[in-house]
């Protein structure tokens, strides 16, 4: 068995063989995977690429050539946008409208994911399923009455009804992510803490809200996408349009404006960068408050 | 004093007044009864009425929901709906799914791939829709000049503007948002599948694909399931892409349950609400139906502890 | 069956301060029970895995049943492992755990299911082929993680520490079990832990692992009665061997010890291996110690004050806070025992029972 030295020994020989091909097969599926993961980036990230080049050329340049890199980088369309087509104004009312909405749900949220997982008292899984369910209400049940609900009470058509409607559409989702986070806080903090004499609301205030900071902060994160995002409610319950918010405002600027390519293509980039800003510190954050839960 | 304390009634922080629970609660119940519960009873009161205008009803009893039932209309809609709802999940989880393993066999810069391919979910619909308007465009849209360049002219169509494609080429602009979604899910499974089970296959004479096949993917089964339930639900409630991108036609051929009802409600030649909360109600109860449905479903089946 | 040969076998990890395996070299004889033994972090998984195939070799060689193996992968080794957390695909049942291997490598139906029986039967497997690993306690999942590497018929069994996440009773009951199976089966069988009761009860030869190094190969009593270092001196046997530093003196020709207490230890069996030392270390295990009375004279008499008393019912554990900052010994004594808390005491340490350590090295100093 030893006599052939082992460049000629079969067993050996077989051995070089197979680890070539392992070797060659390694290198193929990397190569697939490469192709894969190539042709996926390209997928995911043209379109949003395209937009961002086009927010940069006149629209008579595009409808020349769709396709070409901006020879003149036109930075002057951002501020045309902003200042003569009312970009300036939907912003603000989006930001008005969205960060009210996200201060107040995460407050009252907060309030009511602290007392549902602290506190035992009959019903208390109750309320929680009562909140928590609606999550999956489609919200055309509640489209059609709300809009007669904030017409009766005279907020149809302002700001502020659809803030109060905003945090209402939040709710659930906040109280779910903090609950869960809550309960996990130690009963100790709590027991040391009432012993050195703080009231409940102290309590809440005190230790609750910081050692769960980073839930909340999640939950701002991802409240603020999503309201900043929102279009049907927006659509339904505002009318004038100087009272617009942000994605409305570029939908109606693709109807009154349709050929006007390269202006809508400013105004979407202008949607897109608070969302881009906030997703470029907080990525990791937003991810994993995207998707808890969703890991069985 | 130790006497006192031990007597003191809320010294279980576990327990607290009522009137302490109550304000902690109260504001958070307000707004949900006002916003959310009693919206959905009102609908459901709504639609026993013809309702002309914001103060007039007109009592109908069950007039609405028996034209619920023989409108071509509403039933196109829960066909496009249940398409989507059924197909467009296949085709998120899977690629998620795709993308998830490729990372996770290792390729460079995946930390990056990871965040970058996230990006399209947290793209408003409003932007995504403008963007795929124009990438479907008949003219110059990038689907259509590439297919020309590589010679498949035959093959370039009116993609919304053609009845037979506008919901297929809404499902993969929908699809294309989410994928990055389901793929951060995978991803956070795969890197939870226990190693020893993986080298345990390893030395039971497992490539890679045998691994894939039996071990893998059974062992994400539940979360892949989670996932589909998910989209699913979030596809029963489309709206924003359907209306951006092609308002429900051509010919009614993606009108959705969610846009037929807008339509109804805010968009139609007679102005009457009761009929679309009809609408709403049925279709409330057929999403419930469903979520309830999945959950006794599947619940049994979740239980693959390591 | 097959003997396994490792010589010279490294692991370094990139980035790491020292190799996590240095210079690992052993044989385990066909059909015979080695044991890895060690503390967590001195490299016996690693060196078990590099065994395994799932971990690659850094540098030396790897024989199995007269093979080279360094290159060849894990699933061709003809190995078969039971993992810490026996690792089975919890989506299968019991009976297609064990036969999943085996399809996998297109093994006849036949032989399957005769494999897969008399495994069953081995391990009392049969009522439980159906379940699923979800519905099975953790000492029936340890069976079937061993009769998945039964099933496979190869040349050497490897144990990743199996019987660590068992509880205290199952473990004695399983340790048992594990030998017998050796026994009947007469395999080569590879197994870490660092538990040195399992060592001691289950090794046919114990490989005492220290820092990524080999400390000390030998029979599990001859590695006992003549550790090779202090190392191997303390993590072995329970309570763990006292050690004290002491002076090394000169008197009427012969070498003594003196210890911080004052007491006299002669060292006449050393002879002249003392030569030129000045100081060295004493070791001596618990149950070689007696105590006397603080009155009785002598040499190798420490003396010091009982800091603890440990009734165990089989037996009394005392432990001597020693005069001078000596240190501590503990004396493990008969349940009678007659010793109180803070009582001055002697305790006799036998000139039989010593061990020397070099006092820099730590390798032990024989006796001729």
């Amino acid at each position: 068995m030893n006599a052939l030295p082992s460049a000629i020994n079969p067993a050996s020989v077989g051995l070089t063989t197979r680890r070539a091909t392992e070797l060659l097969t390694g290198w193929l599926r990397q190569g697939g995977l490469m192709a894969v993961v190539v042709l996926y980036t390209l997928f995911a990230a043209l379109p949003f690429g395209w937009i961002a080049t086009m927010s940069v050329r006149t629209t008579s340049e595009i409808s020349a050539r769709h396709f070409a890199w901006p020879e003149q980088w036109h930075w002057e369309k951002f501020r045309i946008a902003w200042v003569d087509s009312n970009f300036a104004q939907y912003f603000w009312n989006s930001a008005l409208v969205v960060v009210s909405a996200v201060a107040i749900v995460t407050l009252l949220g907060a309030a009511a994911a602290h007392c549902l997982a602290r506190y035992n008292f009959r019903g208390n899984r109750l309320v929680y399923f009562i909140l928590f369910s609606s999550i999956v209400f489609p919200p055309q049940i509640i489209l059609i009455s709300l809009f007669q609900v904030l017409v009766e009470y005279d907020l149809y058509n302002s700001r502020l009804g659809l803030t109060l409607v905003y945090v209402s559409l939040q709710l659930p989702m906040t109280v779910y992510l903090l609950e869960s986070f809550f309960a996990r806080i130690p009963q100790d903090l709590f027991d040391a803490a009432k012993i050195d004499g703080y009231s409940d609301f102290e309590i809440f205030w005190r230790i609750v809200l910081p050692v769960g900071m980073p839930a909340i902060a999640t939950t701002i994160i991802l409240n603020f996408i999503q309201l900043w995002n929102e279009f049907l409610f927006a659509v339904v319950l505002l009318s004038d349009q100087d009272k617009r918010t942000l994605p409305i405002g570029i939908r109606a600027y693709m109807g009154d404006y349709f050929q006007d390519i390269g202006m809508i293509a400013t105004g979407m980039m202008i949607a897109v960068i608070p969302v881009v800003i906030l997703y470029a510190f907080f990525s990791e954050k937003l991810i994993q408050g995207m998707t808890a839960g969703a890991v069985k | 004093m130790l006497a006192a304390w031990l007597a003191a009634p809320e010294a279980d922080s576990r327990r607290a007044s009522l009137p302490t629970v109550m304000a902690f609660l109260a504001p958070a119940l307000l707004v949900y009864a006002a916003l959310t519960a009693y919206p959905v009873v009102r609908t459901f009161y709504n639609s026993f009425f013809n309702i002309g205008d914001i103060a007039s009803t007109d009592f109908v009893g069950w007039a609405h929901y028996r034209a619920v039932l023989h409108d071509e209309m509403f039933w196109k809609a829960v066909r496009n709906t249940a398409i989507w709802s059924v197909v467009g999940p296949v085709l998120d989880v899977s690629i998620g799914l795709l993308l998830a393993l490729a990372l996770y066999a290792g390729v460079p810069f995946a930390r990056f791939l990871r965040v970058a391919w996230f990006t399209p979910v947290l793209l408003s619909y409003v932007v995504v829709g403008i963007m795929w308007v124009w990438i479907y465009n008949y003219d110059w849209g990038i689907v259509n000049v590439w297919l020309r360049a590589i010679g498949l002219e035959s093959w370039a169509k009116a993609w919304l503007g053609d009845p037979a494609y506008a919901l297929g080429s809404v499902i993969v602009t929908h699809a294309w948002k989410w994928a990055g979604f389901n793929m951060v899910v995978c991803l956070a499974a795969l890197h939870s599948l226990p190693s020893e089970v993986l080298e345990a296959a390893d030395l039971d004479n497992c490539g890679w694909r045998a691994k894939l096949i039996h071990i893998i993917v059974p062992m994400l089964w539940p979360t892949l399931l989670n996932l589909y339930i998910l989209a699913f639900i979030g596809k029963m409630k489309v709206f924003d892409l359907v209306f951006i991108m092609t308002e429900g036609g051509p010919v009614w051929s993606t009108e959705t349950v969610s846009t037929y009802v807008y339509k109804r409600a805010f968009n139609w030649n007679t102005f009457d609400l009761g009929y679309p909360s009809a609408i709403a109600v049925v279709w409330f109860l057929v999403v419930i139906g469903f979520v309830v449905g999945l959950n006794l479903l599947f619940r049994r089946r979740e239980r693959l502890e390591y | 069956m097959a003997e396994v040969q490792l010589q010279g076998l490294f692991k370094n990890y990139k980035g790491a301060a020292r190799p996590a395996v240095q210079d690992v070299s052993f044989t385990v004889q066909d059909g015979e029970f080695m044991v890895l033994l060690g503390p967590s972090g001195c490299g016996k998984s690693t060196t078990l895995r590099m065994i395994a195939g799932l971990e690659s070799i850094s540098d030396g060689q790897l024989v199995i049943g007269g093979r080279v193996v360094n290159e060849v992968a894990a699933k061709d080794r003809d190995i078969a492992m039971v993992f810490q957390s026996y690792a089975l695909y919890p989506h299968m049942t019991v009976a297609d755990n064990l036969s999943f291997g085996l399809r996998r490598r297109k093994i006849d139906e036949a032989q399957i299911a005769a494999r897969v029986k008399s495994a069953a039967s081995i391990l009392g497997l049969g009522e439980l082929l159906e379940r699923k690993p979800f519905a099975l306690s953790g000492g029936q999942r340890q069976r079937v993680a061993l009769g998945r590497a039964i099933v496979r018929e190869p040349q050497v069994f490897l144990f990743d520490e199996p019987l660590s996440n068992l509880d205290a009773a199952l473990r004695v009951a399983t340790r048992n079990e594990l030998v017998r199976l050796h026994h009947r089966l007469g395999a080569t069988m590879v197994y870490v832990t660092h538990d040195q009761v399992e060592a001691m009860t289950m090794g046919q030869r114990i490989c005492v692992m220290n820092g990524g190094q080999v400390a000390q190969i030998g029979r599990p009593l001859d590695v006992y009665k003549a550790p090779a270092d202090v190392f191997v001196a303390q993590f072995l046997g329970n309570p763990p061997m006292n050690i004290l530093a002491a002076q090394l003196q000169a008197a009427g020709g012969e070498a003594q010890a003196l210890t911080g207490d004052g007491a006299v230890l002669p060292l006449r069996r050393w002879r002249d291996r003392l030569a030129g030392m000045r100081a060295v270390k004493l070791g001596m295990r618990p149950e070689e110690l007696s105590i006397e009375s603080p009155d009785t004279a002598g040499p190798a008499l420490l003396r010091g004050v009982v800091a603890a008393v440990e009734p165990l019912g089989a037996e009394t554990l005392v432990n001597v806070m020693l005069d001078g900052n000596a240190g501590e010994v503990i004396a493990r004594l008969h349940r009678d025992a007659d010793a109180a808390l803070g009582q001055r005491v002697s305790v006799y340490v036998p000139e039989a029972a010593l061990y020397l350590f070099d006092a820099a090295t730590g390798k032990a100093i024989e006796a001729p």
